[in-house]
């Protein structure tokens, strides 16, 4: 049994802070005199008033969160803080039914980037910013997901990664450990936004654009303030930048973080999924631009290039960035970029998917098992960065690997129980569930999500809450048994 | 290299056998005078003269087999062999090219039912005959393959199997254990084959039909001597039958053998797999039943039923029959089959996928890993028929779940690249690998492969070989490592 309403206190406090960004909007708004600044206000109201009647509930209940614990935060966290930032949206867009706006904040803070709203550029500012704040903040909660919390719980072999993310490891309790955890790495997110914005806005962005994509490009989240997204811009050295951070912001922050400390590039190279994950992209968009120029979709080479390099990496990192509508591209291409996304990026990176890292040891075990088909006595072990895996860890990964797979098959069969084709009902699933953003079809690049109906918004809006959390970490909270003592 | 000489004087052992199969074709050819008579007498020389030379070329290398040239007899049986089925339709039908027949060739021997050819009705009856005949040899070698090979390997946790199968075990050498396992197993293929004919001919069709969709059907193969399938004969007493016997023979073999020789019917309860088996199979045909009939594709409950009853037994236990074209349902209805058909078959079986038994060890490790990640220090285990299954055996039905996985994306992603639209190329590949038929879209059930390039013809053969010889035995022998000393 977990302890429920130490969790809530704590939740109560994490809204609280949430419920403070909003006043970031809301000043812009009431800055430039939009017609969202209302809505802001209220929204802000609304959700300090309910963070501190739960705080008051539960301020007593001071208890030292434990590990188990951090299942039903990291839950709630992303399950009912989306609730909250879809008020704005809901308030400024009476129109919008709350499938759609939670749709909208999910995507924002599970770092997807898929949309339900067309005519993103007669929005007001505010909106916009709100949206591209969700996915930035949603990126600084998935660091600390993914360097403290998820190797704490051991989700999916993600013990393997505690011993690289800095602080204590003996560490049993929860918040202190995340709190040393997330300094650091939150101050190379912020390092790196910093230095985003500037390259946008020397690339020729104004400051406004270029704020909102560097949110959305940091968090690998894809929201952009143009329906176009970057077509709008048609610039080669604003892509060029975007390629840069997408790149930077899919490597394991943890290792961004040892090698500023350290000032030695050294730590890239002894990172074990970064040369994999580079190695992989950078040749994907080769093989790609030369399939597109063989075909013919683009007459010049440096052309494929340009667009293969943009877009290809936009999606493998699971930003969700498109400068031209690749859908028409012919189908081999998408359908790779779809593949890509579900494994390409770093663990302790704000990219979604399984993680390089556990694509590397699937792949090494089954090479395993090959070789111990012909010599069925001999001892091999699964290596990594030379270190030989416990034997539960390799377990721990297979599994969710199969689960992994499971999941889309069976989103993908329900997608299509409710009568949607196939290209749009796979593409949404795997875009949605590994928090990529535009999937094919129906829910292309050129176009949203808002052509779905109800009920699969939902089954997009449960992809992107499991996908985000590793499976485990929801599925876990959904099970009697966590329930019982 | 010694090794591969001695494994193919076997091999030109078993060809030369397998060259005697030719002699019931042309004496059907013989008797109906279709014309087709020459194209079988030349076949059946050219088979004797190559596996006579053959033989006399390696008689010198002959000896004992070990484990391990088992595994390279079994893919030079099913890689090799389809060379020389393919003959007398190379000779017989002049204008297919030689993807088709060689694909022809290997869909029969590996109990597919994908067929390259359209104008079934057309071709001499001794053709048809002997397509079907392939799939029931086929099936002789699956058996024992199923039953006695890939458990000997542990090809992805077949290890499972091996205490159930009689016969002694601890065995040197391969030869013996085979011969013996198999015998009893082959009397109750050919009694089904018998029962089966017997069945079709009473009830409707004519002799030669019977006997041709009985090796079909028992083999859970899937050509037919009509292009409309069973569509043809529209008769709900030979859909019955059919029914009944691809549900028999999707079961373990094992079993029936076991409750044949006690004379009881108790084993089918204690077989770990048939209940699951049955229990998804009768759901499944009322769920489509439902679904058809309420979006209206059939007035009639009660022919919604007969239709979904018939097509999706069909397909989910790698038949392959069709009695409509039910790529015109709605959407979810075929994608269900084809999702069936990947796991629903007994492990013991002549059907494909990665059988049921393996279906429950990971569906059950699934909940296991949630329970570890709530209390990481439990221990618990999984059971299968009473029996706790060791860890290491479940860490191979997870990698070769994931390798199969693995696997469908790859063939789906190949045959996008070569042009197929993703309806087709998931469906091919699915249909193809796990041993099934029709797909949809291009490969739907009221059309054929023929549609397809030269190059898309070799990857299907191929994901038919890998999906039968279920990866590992075909990888194996492609690693360095197998032909190392």
């Amino acid at each position: 049994m977990s302890n429920p309403l130490a969790v809530l206190r704590v939740f109560a406090l994490v809204l609280l802070v949430f419920a403070l960004t909003m006043l970031a909007p809301a000043a812009v708004a009431l800055v430039q005199n939009d017609s969202a600044a209302g809505a802001f206000q209220r929204g802000c109201l609304a959700t300090l008033a309910a963070a501190l009647l739960l705080w008051g509930l539960t301020r007593r209940h001071t208890e030292e969160l434990r590990i188990r614990d951090g299942f039903l935060l990291v839950s709630l966290v992303w399950v009912v803080v989306p609730a909250f930032a879809a008020l704005p949206l809901l308030i400024h867009f009476p129109a919008m039914s709350f499938t759609d706006a939670y749709f909208e904040a999910v995507s924002g803070l599970t770092t997807t980037g898929a949309t339900v709203i067309e005519g993103l550029d007669t929005l007001p500012y505010s909106i916009n910013l709100w949206r591209a704040l969700l996915v930035f903040l949603g990126g600084m909660g998935l660091i600390v997901l993914a360097v403290a919390i998820l190797p704490l719980l051991g989700v999916g072999g993600r013990q393997l990664f505690s011993a690289e993310s800095p602080g204590p490891i003996k560490e049993t309790k929860l918040t202190p450990r995340m709190a040393q955890t997330a300094k650091g790495l939150w101050l190379v997110y912020l390092g790196l936004a910093l230095a985003c914005t500037l390259g946008y806005v020397w690339a020729g962005m104004g400051w406004g654009d270029a704020v909102i994509h560097m949110f959305t490009t940091l968090g690998l989240g894809g929201f952009s303030s143009h329906d176009a997204s970057y077509a709008y811009f048609n610039s080669p050295r604003i892509e060029f930048v975007a390629i840069v951070f997408m790149t930077l912001a899919g490597m394991n922050f943890a290792t961004h973080f040892m090698a500023l400390r350290q000032r030695s590039p050294a730590c890239y190279w002894a990172d074990p999924e970064i040369r994999w994950y580079v190695g992989v992209m950078y040749a994907s968009v080769l093989g790609i631009a030369v399939f597109l120029w063989l075909d013919g979709t683009y007459a010049e080479f440096g052309t494929a290039l340009r667009f293969a390099a943009f877009n290809v990496i936009s999606i493998a990192t699971t930003t969700g960035f498109a400068s031209t509508d690749y859908a028409q591209w012919p189908f081999f291409a998408p359908l790779w970029m779809l593949f890509l996304c579900s494994f390409v990026t770093c663990a302790g990176s704000t990219g979604g998917g399984m993680k390089m890292m556990r694509a590397i040891i699937v792949y090494r075990e089954v090479m395993r098992q090959v070789v111990q088909t012909v010599h069925p006595n001999a001892v091999r072990t699964v290596k990594l960065a030379d270190a030989p895996l416990p034997n539960k860890i390799v377990f721990a990964v297979l599994a969710f690997g199969f689960i992994y797979m499971a999941i889309i098959v069976s989103l993908t069969l329900l997608m299509a129980f409710s009568g949607l084709d196939i290209v749009s009902g796979f593409s949404a699933v795997v875009a949605s569930f590994n928090n990529t953003g535009p999937g094919l079809g129906q829910v292309g690049p050129a176009t949203t999500y808002k052509s779905l109906g109800d009920f699969q918004t939902w089954v997009c809006t449960v992809a992107m809450l499991f996908g985000r959390l590793e499976v485990f970490t929801l599925l876990v909270v959904l099970t009697p048994a966590f329930w019982r003592r | 290299m010694e090794r591969l000489l001695a494994v193919l004087n076997v091999f030109a052992r078993i060809a030369l056998i397998f060259g005697l199969a030719l002699l019931l074709p042309i004496g059907v050819s013989w008797w109906t005078g279709d014309g087709a008579l020459g194209a079988f007498d030349e076949a059946l020389v050219g088979t004797l003269v190559i596996g006579g030379a053959l033989l006399l070329a390696t008689q010198r290398f002959r000896r004992e087999l070990r484990a391990n040239d088992g595994v390279l007899l079994v893919v030079l049986c099913w890689v090799l062999l389809p060379l020389i089925a393919a003959l007398p339709l190379l000779l017989g039908i002049p204008e297919a090219r030689f993807s088709d027949v060689y694909f022809e060739a290997v869909s029969g021997l590996t109990a597919t039912g994908a067929t390259a050819f359209s104008g079934l009705d057309r071709l001499p009856p001794s053709i048809n005959l002997w397509r079907t005949e392939l799939h029931w040899i086929g099936g002789l070698g699956i058996i024992v393959l199923a039953v006695a090979i890939l458990p000997l390997l542990g090809v992805g946790g077949r290890q499972l199997m091996k205490a159930e199968v009689p016969g002694p075990v601890k065995e040197a050498g391969i030869t013996p254990r085979v011969t013996e396992t198999a015998k009893g197993f082959w009397i109750i293929y050919v009694v089904l084959t018998v029962l089966c004919t017997l069945a079709y001919g009473l009830f409707g069709m004519s002799w030669l039909d019977a006997l041709t969709h009985a090796f079909s059907t028992v083999a859970l193969g899937g050509f037919s001597s009509h292009d409309a399938s069973f569509a043809y004969f529209d008769s709900p007493v030979l859909e019955a039958i059919t029914i009944g016997f691809a549900l028999i023979s999707g079961m373990s073999y094992v079993t029936h053998f076991a409750a044949l020789a006690g004379r009881s019917l108790r084993p089918y309860l204690r077989d770990g797999e048939a209940p699951f088996y049955l229990g998804v199979l009768g759901a499944s045909v009322l769920l489509v039943a439902v679904y058809v009939w309420h979006h209206g594709h059939y007035d009639e409950f009660a022919v919604a039923l007969r239709h979904a009853a018939f097509n999706t037994v069909s397909v989910a236990t790698t038949l392959g029959y069709a009695s409509t074209d039910y790529s015109k349902w709605p959407f979810f209805a075929p994608l269900w089959m084809l999702f069936l058909c990947s796991f629903a078959t007994c492990s013991a079986s002549t059907g494909g996928g990665i059988k049921m038994m393996r279906a429950i060890v990971l569906y059950k490790q699934v909940f296991r890993e949630a329970v570890h990640a709530i209390h990481p220090n439990a221990t618990t285990f999984i059971k299968l028929g009473g029996a706790v299954v060791p860890n290491k055996i479940i860490l191979s039905v997870l990698g070769f779940g994931f390798l199969y996985m693995a696997c469908t994306i790859f063939f789906t992603l190949v045959l996008a690249a070569s042009g197929a639209d993703i309806l087709s190329a998931f469906s091919a590949t699915v249909a193809c690998f796990n041993n099934t038929g029709p797909g949809l879209g291009l490969v739907g059930p009221d059309s054929n492969y023929g549609v397809f390039s030269d190059f898309q013809m070799w990857v299907c053969s191929f994901a038919m070989l890998l999906g039968r010889l279920e990866i590992f035995t075909l990888l194996v022998v492609l690693t360095p490592a197998f032909w190392r000393k």
